[in-house]
């Protein structure tokens, strides 16, 4: 009897053992696929870091180290070599070679892939030798590094077998649901929208810091029932917790909630050149948003510091310019907000012309953003103090980007993460004089247009000196403050769950590394 | 009785191209799949490349008549949102809401039979007073609300049940089943009653006015006369007579715990076709979505299809 009950006891601290070494984690979305150029997507791409591994990658700072290149250098101004790590297994134990890293190349520039983008200046790429590659550029590319960090090589020979030399997006092919990275976890189980579970690659060239045999994540997409199953101990952590929960789970024993700051910033945009307002009764009068003082006066009226206090709860981060401090290339000289005024933004009304204030259409989304609406819905009581009678207008993401691309709107809302975490980006992308041709501005909705800002682009992304760069960078974001082609409000929060015993590093671009966690 | 048939079956089809007609006109309002298959750096090119791929850039009737076409060769289309064919993720994920919608059926049935019989009889008793009552909340809390407080009674709290997920499915001839793992059986408690109460709660109110009404029947006053017992008055004559309303509401409500799980699904994070469905809406997947719209109403109008047949076959005042 009494050894039965001795070996249940070991046999129950066998299994709590293995529980504790198997990490269950739980997001909001499946990741699409497995395929590490097919969708540009945090989910995604995300994901996937922890399988596939780029040539550089980024520490729990969000610095650039090497990965896959050990090292890298300007080949002048022609562009950059990178020297390749020796010794290096992919989880089919086939090497890494020079090759891969050309095939990878060609592979996210096809048509098909949706990271071409990445690569829009580079003209050529070379094989030196078995670990040497030069990627060759139409102009000095001085943030290409930074640009191609998520950039992921696969193996040419397993890719070549399985017929997935092109990545699939209509259909699938055999890179879908299977991987075969070079990252310190494989994928041994994929089952779409219900789980993926990975495993120690153990032939990884890297120091291992993590203490996991097996890793399950699972999509969880209703926030409550997510939180519920951390509380139960079901899964290990939770992303993301939603903000109404963090105060209850912070006091709860066995879970903490780790906060910090994302790279999404949020703001308003306009019209800035259409001729007449669109919604409500003013439809067909002038635009007054044309106007820079008008749109002046928006910025001050909103009071950014309570919208961060009540609807965000405190879990956000009031910004002055298009990309958050912790990005290359922020303007420390222009961190201050413009002021909340009252009588400032009704005296620059005034100056306009319009003393009387003016009604508009608002469009925002209802399920993007970190509580979007009530956000709008804050800024249209704002907005009323000074006479701007807004008409709010909420709908679902998938029906919101069309709208904005079809110019439907008098003002909006847009949240933007620079993918190259530099500032550089959301210039390309918002501010530039959109040009479809040139791949310029394609998210500049309301079409700011300053021919200053569009002069500095070209030579921001080709400016090799970092001080140069960070003046014309600094100039850029002056001009939209002063012109005020965008309202820049808050940086969302990060909110993350986990049991107690969960060690892990929370990074700005809101990857979950498992190479970092450690379970006690 | 052939040309009853041939009537209802033509009837049925046109019921199913309507139903296709509506849901492809409604696509164009549910949103831009473009968007959720493309990254933010997507060039207007990318865009319009895949939009040409798809399809998307003809009118929604000449994407109505393909996914026709289609459909009769069996061919449901590729979800945009996995890559895969539609048929093979529906029949993989179809055995997870059947396997729910058979629990909470049966959980609906014998509890609110049993339930119905029980207040029927003890009329006046505190209990079944006290059971009438606490079945409103059955019939008026929103079914995610009920999910999400049992969640928290028995997952957070109690610690007895998870709060998602289907435990462990073993795989017999691709039909993945929870039925034979004890997590799997643990796993489908919660989400039954979910999906199950507001049917019970029916079921039960259903039986017992019924059986309050036959009670009051002459036959069962002959009955007591002749001294049969209590017991067999109740259960051999009253509840016979009750049964067969039951039935008729039963079999139509068996439809509608199918259609309606999908918010069950949700909160469960069951992994069946609701929860495809919501899935297919959040992300726009229109073959997805047309697929499961079809396929729910070819259910509706099979279970109405046979429900005439049988009325037919049973009423002979019917087949002139």
């Amino acid at each position: 009897m009494k050894k039965s009950i001795v070996a249940i006891a070991m046999a129950l601290m066998a299994t709590q053992s293995v529980n504790a070494e198997t990490f269950r984690w739980a997001g909001k979305t499946d990741p699409q696929t497995m395929d590490p150029h097919a969708v540009n997507s945090a989910p995604v791409i995300g994901f996937l870091n922890n399988v596939y591994e780029g040539l550089m990658r980024r520490d729990r700072d969000m610095r650039i180290e090497g990965a896959l290149a050990t090292r890298w250098e300007p080949i002048g101004a022609k562009g950059w070599r990178f020297f390749l790590r020796e010794g290096v297994k992919f989880q089919d134990g086939s090497d890494f070679t020079a090759d891969d890293v050309v095939f990878s190349y060609e592979r996210a520039t096809k048509p098909q892939s949706d990271v071409s983008s990445w690569f829009a200046t580079v003209t050529d790429v070379k094989k030196v030798d078995d670990f040497t590659v030069d990627f060759y550029t139409s102009a000095p590319n001085p943030i290409f590094p930074d640009t191609i960090t998520n950039f992921m090589i696969m193996d040419q020979g397993w890719s070549e077998a399985n017929n997935a030399a092109t990545p699939a997006k209509e259909t699938e092919n055999y890179a879908t649901r299977n991987a075969n990275g070079t990252g310190a976890f494989k994928v041994v189980e994929r089952q779409p929208d219900l789980k993926t579970v990975l495993e120690p690659h153990t032939g990884w060239w890297g120091e291992v810091e993590h203490n996991i045999t097996r890793a399950e994540y699972t999509p969880i997409q209703n926030p409550a029932t997510a939180v519920a199953a951390l509380l139960s101990g079901e899964v290990d952590m939770v992303n993301p917790v939603p903000t109404q929960d963090v105060s209850r789970l912070s006091n709860s024993a066995d879970v903490k909630v780790l906060e910090g700051i994302e790279a999404r910033v949020i703001m308003f945009g306009f019209a800035n050149q259409a001729e007449t307002l669109k919604y409500t009764a003013d439809a067909g009068k002038p635009n007054p948003f044309r106007d820079p003082r008008v749109r002046k006066a928006v910025n001050h009226a909103i009071n950014v510091d309570a919208i961060v206090q009540t609807i965000m709860r405190g879990s956000a981060q009031p910004v002055s310019q298009l990309v958050s401090s912790t990005m290359r290339g922020y303007s420390t000289s222009l961190a201050a907000r413009p002021e909340y005024n009252l009588d400032k933004a009704r005296s620059l009304l005034a100056e306009a012309g319009y003393a009387d204030g003016f009604s508009f259409g608002l469009k925002c989304p209802n399920n993007r953003y970190i509580n979007d609406e009530a956000v709008c819905q804050a800024a249209v009581g704002m907005l009323a103090q000074i006479g701007l009678k807004a008409e709010l207008e909420a709908m679902p993401v998938s029906n919101y980007w069309s709208e904005l691309r079809a110019n439907n709107f008098d003002m909006y809302l847009l949240g933007w993460s620079p993918g190259s975490f530099d500032a550089e980006h959301p210039i390309r992308f918002l501010v530039t004089t959109p040009n479809p041709e040139k791949k310029l501005g394609s998210w500049n909705f309301g079409a700011f247009s300053n021919a200053r800002v569009d002069e500095l682009l070209p030579q921001i992304q080709s400016e090799i000196d970092d001080t140069k760069r960070q003046a014309m960078l600094d100039e850029s974001a002056k001009i939209l403050q002063d012109e005020a082609g965008y309202v820049p409000m808050y940086v969302q929060a990060l909110l993350w769950g986990a049991r107690k015993k969960v060690e892990l590093v929370q990074r700005a671009d809101n990857f979950f590394i498992l190479r970092w966690v450690t379970v006690k | 009785m052939f040309s009853f048939l041939v009537r209802r079956f033509l009837q049925a089809g046109l019921v199913l191209l309507i139903v296709g007609f509506v849901a492809f006109s409604m696509f164009n309002f549910v949103g831009d799949p473009i968007d959720n298959m493309l990254g933010q750096e997507a060039s207007q090119a990318d865009i319009e490349r895949l939009r040409s791929v798809l399809g998307l850039d003809q009118p929604f009737v000449v994407q109505y008549w393909k996914f026709l076409i289609n459909a009769l060769d069996g061919n449901f289309g590729i979800s945009y949102r996995q890559g895969r064919p539609v048929a093979e993720i529906i029949a993989e994920r179809a055995p997870a809401t059947l396997e729910l919608a058979a629990v909470s059926g049966l959980f609906a049935i014998t509890g609110g039979i049993v339930l119905g019989i029980f207040t029927a009889i003890r009329r006046e008793g505190f209990l079944a007073n006290f059971i009438m009552t606490v079945s409103l909340i059955g019939v008026s809390l929103p079914t995610f609300l009920i999910g999400i407080l049992l969640i928290y009674l028995f997952s957070v709290e109690l610690d007895w049940l998870p709060s998602f997920g289907r435990g462990e499915v073993v795989d017999i001839g691709g039909w993945s089943t929870g039925f034979l793992t004890a997590s799997g059986l643990k796993a489908l408690i919660l989400p039954s009653i979910t999906l199950g109460l507001f049917q019970m709660t029916l079921i039960m109110r259903l039986v017992r006015s019924e059986m309050l009404e036959v009670l009051r029947q002459d036959y069962i006053r002959f009955a007591r006369a002749r001294g049969l017992s209590e017991r067999a008055i109740n259960f051999r004559h009253a509840l016979k007579n009750t049964l067969v309303p039951v039935i008729t509401v039963t079999g139509l409500q068996l439809g509608s715990i199918i259609a309606f799980a999908i918010i069950t699904e949700t909160v469960f994070q069951w992994p069946g076709v609701g929860l495809l469905f919501i899935n297919a809406v959040q992300f726009v997947d229109i073959p997805v979505m047309a697929a499961y719209l079809i396929l729910i109403s070819v259910m509706f109008v099979a279970i109405n299809l046979l429900v005439d047949v049988l009325y037919v076959a049973i009423d002979p005042r019917l087949r002139s």
